[in-house]
């Protein structure tokens, strides 16, 4: 193969300072950010008026939930980013795959938290006004809601996969998403210590 | 750009620290020093996820260091609200 074939045929290399997927993404993330960081002003707000209620708060919940959706964002995250690398090297069938992967455990999330919720009102915590428990649905079911449009977005560039608009040198839709994805889950790395983890 | 094997690394890693703070959440008792370990884990594995599943060690400055910085200030904020707790609470009483 001629150096000048192979220069044409290899993926570009990620610019430095380039903007990951596409400015509108960053905007929506930033919205995101920023919603979620109002909502853990709040927390620890809610916290320094109420420690005992946020002592004691962890031990009413399930860690085994907690930690399951944990993992599940990880492993769904990971399999994105996998799907991401596979593009590049123009792998379209592999990346696809990996983006079933991540649906299929994505989809994990919010069956975790039905039955969560069920554990939850079986338990006593129905988000009744108690400050720890109002705190805890607040910020889990916004995010619930952030996973759910993001799995929609996963069925989307799934499509656009499928029908073969992404490639080696244009998948700036396919990062976009996964940056969606990736934001979300390190949202979830912040709620999920401060709600199942502190003692 | 990353490889897949660094990339899986970093997903171990992050799950192992996750089964960690399980056993953290079940197992151990309130305290400072507590707080801070939590909250080291929250910005380390902030970190990892930024540097590696957003891959933002080229990115634009504006979006890395934005995005650098909140996986910081949560639990620098999580330690001051533990040690400053009272007063935090009497400055935002109405």
């Amino acid at each position: 193969m001629s150096t000048a074939a192979a220069t044409f045929t290899a993926p570009p290399a990620p610019a430095l300072g380039r903007i990951p997927g596409n400015k509108a993404i960053w905007v929506g993330i930033y919205c995101e950010l920023t919603e979620f960081a109002l909502m853990f002003l709040v927390y620890f707000l809610a916290r320094a008026h109420h420690p005992e209620a946020f002592r004691d708060g962890p031990q009413q919940l399930s860690t085994l939930a907690g930690v399951a959706n944990t993992v599940i964002m990880l492993t769904s995250s990971y399999f994105v980013a996998r799907g991401v690398m596979a593009m590049r090297r123009n792998a379209r069938g592999t990346c696809l795959k990996w983006l079933a992967a991540a649906l299929v455990v994505g989809i994990g999330y919010p069956v975790v938290k039905f039955f969560e919720v069920q554990w939850n009102v079986a338990h006593g915590l129905s988000g009744n006004g108690e400050v720890f428990q109002m705190a805890y649905y607040y910020l889990t079911f916004n995010h619930l809601v952030h996973v759910s449009w993001g799995l929609l977005g996963l069925l989307w560039v799934m499509a656009r996969t499928w029908m073969g608009a992404y490639d080696a040198r244009d998948h700036d839709g396919l990062e976009a998403f996964a940056c969606y994805w990736h934001a979300t889950d390190l949202i979830w790395l912040m709620i999920f210590p401060l709600f199942y983890v502190l003692p | 750009m990353h490889n897949e094997h660094t990339l899986t690394l970093a997903w171990l890693v992050l799950l192992g620290l996750t089964l960690l703070g399980g056993v953290v959440g079940n197992a151990g008792s309130p305290g400072l020093w507590v707080t801070v370990a939590v909250a080291a884990m929250m910005a380390f594995k902030g970190r990892v996820v930024i540097d590696h599943f957003l891959e933002l060690g080229g990115a634009h400055p504006s979006i890395r260091r934005l995005v650098r910085f909140y996986a910081v200030a949560l639990p620098v904020m999580l330690i001051l609200t533990d040690l400053f707790g009272p007063q935090i609470a009497r400055l935002t009483t109405l």
